[in-house]
């Protein structure tokens, strides 16, 4: 089920942009199936950023989030920076990914 | 007794597997995240504080989206926020994200949120232990929950 995160972070005139996608399904457990059977809840809960290992944000998401969550922050950085991200789920499934600045 | 080493061993990998991606995270906080009106997900997130209209939050988002499945919105302030929130009224859930911002992060944060019908986007920062807030209209054609 868990794929890969894909970071995308540019660097332009001292601002970072960071593009982060997560493969996930993003069941909010209101959503009824064909049978209308409700599909139980299974969504991203929470996860941080870290840059060159120091905490730039934290993260609490609610079940109305999109499928495979698309989340876009800036700050002011350089090319060569170090990101990290860890992202968790309601069922305890891990994401992380690390990426370096362009 | 290599039975029992054994047993030692599981139990002392399980608990570190139970502990280590919760601590390793900010926590999740159940009661901001209740399904629940607007008013009342106000009351959860911040208490008996209420937030004051500023003009120095601005929401950028279609004013009509078609798929209400993925919105993109966007949340921009000139404030130096501590935390943004985003809540969208008429969803089950209105707290769509909190976001807490250390280290050097830029009050400004886009997400992709999912809208059961037409309803009114409500953004929040925390700057200073006051609240501002910010909100903008959405229609939705085609819903999703």
């Amino acid at each position: 089920m868990s794929g890969i995160v894909r970071i995308l972070a540019r660097e332009e005139s001292g601002i970072v942009q960071v593009k982060i996608i997560i493969p996930h399904p993003n069941e909010s457990g209101t959503r009824k199936d064909e049978l209308g059977i409700v599909v139980p809840a299974h969504f991203v809960r929470e996860g941080s950023v870290k840059v060159n290992g120091a905490a730039l944000l934290d993260i609490e998401l609610g079940p109305s989030v999109s499928t495979d969550p698309f989340l876009q922050i800036r700050f002011p950085g350089k090319k060569g920076d170090v990101l990290n991200v860890t992202f968790l789920d309601n069922r305890n499934e891990l994401f992380t990914a690390e990426a370096v600045v362009q | 007794m290599r039975r029992r080493k054994f047993f030692t061993t599981g139990a002392i990998f399980s608990a570190y597997l139970s502990i280590w991606p919760a601590s390793l995270l900010a926590g999740w906080s159940e009661k901001n995240f209740q399904r629940c009106t607007i008013e009342q997900a106000f009351v959860n997130a911040f208490g008996a504080r209420e937030p004051v209209r500023s003009d120095k939050i601005t929401i950028v988002a279609p004013p009509v989206a078609a798929d209400g499945s993925a919105v993109p919105v966007q949340v921009i302030s000139s404030l130096k926020g501590e935390e943004i929130y985003l809540f969208v009224e008429k969803n089950i859930t209105p707290l769509v994200f909190k976001c807490t911002l250390k280290g050097n992060a830029l009050p400004w944060f886009s997400l992709n949120v999912k809208m059961k019908e037409s309803s009114a986007l409500y953004a929040v920062v925390k700057e200073g232990g006051d609240y501002f807030m910010t909100s903008v209209h959405v229609d939705v054609l085609a819903q999703a929950c």
